[in-house]
């Protein structure tokens, strides 16, 4: 068996080297292309002579002051979204669990409506209640999952998470009725999207994420092992229960930071890890490293495409992800055999 | 589990009607009237008979609430002097200009969503295979959406919305694999291509101006509001046609709930059945959402109650289409008066009342999970 395993093993680490390697060059690129490119009227030119440490005061402005934050808040939520989104997959064992589609998210802006709403606008606050909305969200639904017959059939599941979501966006909505003057700044959100978006908010949620990552970093073992099945994980010395505790807690962690910065969006949290998994394996360690360059690269991508494609104006960034995550899903549920974790 | 029961109940039923013409005596059986005039016969459950009389009674009860509620209240009294022609100038405006033709929207629509979900829900042989929850709502409203913001598009919303629909239908239906609609997999793709169309219609208003965007957005929510009449009329025309056709098709509809061999065992011809209940119901949902945007809750809503009050023998086509005109009726009447001077859409209304409702369905125990 283990002469089996090693060669394997070797071939993977040393390939998903290389894949990581491209994966970040990729990115690169993607940043550069979020700096450089734009809905305005400062084109690539004029942007890459600010880089270089020359330009005029309008190109100096719009990509310092505009493109440098709304990229490393793209970078953030892309990490944010798609690490949570392979957390939640490997501790539910479902390959669709997606914090946008099982109604982490919806529960975050939920919780978000409701306190700007209240009079809440501090981004701070706001926060800390897309967080706490966030836990609520993940809560109910892995309380469903324990319920007896849903865990065992993802899709079922995701038509729970799909029926939960839909009612908390028409709360939301009804919300943004009650209230003329939230509203503008509540819609201005809820809709997902990256632009407008100031670098406090990024700061506000730093010490967050790198809680929630720290916690990841020290999860990721005890997850690899419980993939093995629950006694299996006790055996080697972990606690399942404790484990999967502090995986609702790191999920919700970054769900309600991704979420009070950017607005739901969803499919990222699916396609990334679905994408990671297929390149470096079922080890989930090897996807959450794989993740770490890929979800910020799909949500700078998907940007770029948001603010070139209508190009006088800009679109929602949900939009593109939607477009490019919903055909990952009809594709997983259509696989003869739904692919269990 | 029903499906034994059903076809227990079936067999027992042909054996005492064998039982019954082996005596020559021509008795109908119990639970039925059996109307001859002529060569023409009709056989009518009673109970279903009772259960749309009670839904219509209901119906016109909601209706006359709908009529005298709102922002300038309206008397029983002045409600029948203004509906005989007569009354005040102000308050006859009000009935005749603003809430009567609200209030034959709200029918028209609720019973169109209704008979689509009830012919989907029988086609796919899945209580959850409503047109608002597999995608086609939002494929009729991005369809619907283009040719509103005017995208060098010149077909009518109507026309623009059944193209839309039978796309969507057509990928959904596509993808299922091997035909098999049964499960949640069907559902859940047709989740996914719901979810692609809601982006496209993101996307349409996205391009256009804040002002064009502004007007297109209750296509977004679903709501009575911003109707306009000539789809109305379209809807009016695309239900007097439909409803008879799929009332004539009950019969097929009743069997294709058994398996496909028993059906065609039967003699139901059902690639051409299918064929012609998907069309309506595509049509319906299509006609429907022209008019009210996508209120697809209500396709989930008024067969379920339909369905609950009926007697398991048919499909309660008729109930379904009396009980959602009376879900919609309701719903804009709520939105309409519980938070006064904001209307809510009654999209949104239909969304709270049918999450829980759905959630309701797929956590519940195994055993009465489907069909």
């Amino acid at each position: 068996m283990a002469g089996v395993a090693a060669p394997l093993a070797l071939h993977g680490r040393r390939s998903l080297a290389g894949m990581t390697a491209l994966a970040c060059v990729l990115l690169l690129l993607a940043v550069l292309a979020s700096l450089l490119l734009g809905a305005g009227d400062v084109g690539p030119a004029r942007a890459l002579a600010v880089l270089l440490g020359a330009g005029d005061e309008e190109a100096r402005f719009v990509v310092g002051s505009l493109r440098l934050p709304r990229t490393l808040i793209g970078i953030g939520v892309g990490l944010a979204l798609a690490v949570s989104g392979a957390l939640l997959q490997a501790v539910s064992r479902n390959p669709l669990a997606e914090p946008g589609l099982l109604g982490v998210s919806a529960g975050a802006a939920f919780a978000v409506g409701v306190a700007l709403w209240l009079g809440a606008s501090t981004a701070t606050l706001r926060v800390a209640v897309g967080q706490l909305g966030a836990l609520l969200g993940c809560a109910a639904v892995l309380s469903v999952v324990r319920l007896r017959g849903v865990g065992s059939d993802p899709v079922r599941l995701v038509l729970a998470g799909a029926a939960l979501s839909a009612l908390l966006a028409s709360l939301t909505a009804l919300l943004l009725l009650f209230d003329q003057r939230s509203a503008d700044e509540i819609r201005f959100w809820v809709i997902g999207s990256l632009s407008g978006r100031r670098l406090e908010d990024l700061l506000a949620v730093l010490p967050s994420l790198a809680l929630a990552l720290g916690l990841t970093l020290w999860l990721a073992r005890p997850l690899a092992a419980l993939a093995l099945g629950e006694r299996v994980a006790a055996g080697l010395g972990h606690h399942p229960g404790r484990v999967r505790l502090l995986v609702v807690l790191a999920v919700a962690l970054l769900v309600g930071a991704a979420t009070a910065i950017a607005g739901p969006i969803a499919f990222v949290g699916l396609v990334v890890p679905f994408a990671a998994r297929a390149l470096a394996g079922p080890d989930i360690r090897r996807t959450l490293w794989l993740c770490l360059p890929l979800g910020p690269l799909m949500v700078l991508g998907a940007d770029v495409a948001a603010r070139l494609l209508v190009s006088p104006a800009e679109m929602p960034l949900g939009v593109l992800t939607a477009l490019l995550g919903a055909p990952v899903l009809v594709a997983v549920v259509r696989a003869r055999r739904l692919p269990t974790l | 589990m029903e499906t034994q029961r059903l076809r227990g109940q079936s067999v027992r039923w042909q054996s005492a009607a064998a039982g019954q013409d082996s005596q020559g005596d021509s008795q109908p059986p119990s639970g039925y009237w059996h109307l001859t005039a002529g060569r023409a016969s009709l056989l009518l459950e009673r109970r279903a008979l009772a259960v749309n009389l009670l839904l219509l009674a209901l119906l016109l009860a909601a209706s006359a609430a709908y009529l005298m509620a709102g922002s300038i209240p309206v008397s029983a009294s002045e409600l029948i002097r203004a509906l005989a022609g007569d009354g005040e100038v102000v308050t006859a405006f009000v009935i005749h200009d603003l809430r009567l033709p609200r209030l034959a929207a709200a029918w028209l629509t609720g019973a169109a969503f209704a008979v689509a979900g009830c012919l989907m829900q029988t086609l796919a042989r899945n209580r959850l295979a409503t047109p608002g929850i597999i995608g086609i709502d939002n494929g009729a409203t991005a369809f619907a959406v283009a040719s509103v913001v005017g995208l060098g598009v010149s077909l009518a919303p109507p026309a623009m919305a059944l193209t839309g629909a039978a796309t969507a239908a057509a990928i959904t239906f596509g993808l299922a694999s091997g035909g098999d609609t049964r499960g949640y997999r069907f559902i859940v793709a047709g989740i996914g291509i719901g979810a692609v169309f809601g982006a496209v219609t993101q996307l349409l208003l996205a391009r256009v101006p804040i002002d064009t965007a502004n007007a297109a957005y209750p296509w977004t929510v679903g709501t009575l509001n911003a109707r306009s009449g000539s789809a109305v009329s379209v809807l009016a025309l695309g239900l007097a046609v439909g409803l008879p056709l799929a009332l004539a098709l009950g019969r097929s509809l009743s069997l294709m709930r058994f398996s496909d061999a028993v059906a065609a065992g039967l003699g139901v011809r059902l690639r051409r059945r299918r064929a012609q209940v998907l069309s309506l119901s595509v049509l319906l949902t299509a006609l429907a959402v022209a008019v009210a945007g996508p209120v697809g809750m209500v396709g989930l809503i008024g067969p379920e109650i339909a369905r609950s009050l009926s007697s398991s023998r048919g499909v309660p086509l008729a109930a379904s289409a009396l009980a959602g005109a009376l879900v919609m009726v309701l719903a804009d009447l709520a939105g309409r008066v519980l938070l006064a001077p904001i209307e809510l859409p009654v999209g949104i209304v239909t969304a709270i009342v049918g999450g829980p409702w759905l959630l309701w369905i797929l956590l519940r125990p195994a055993s009465r999970r489907l069909s």
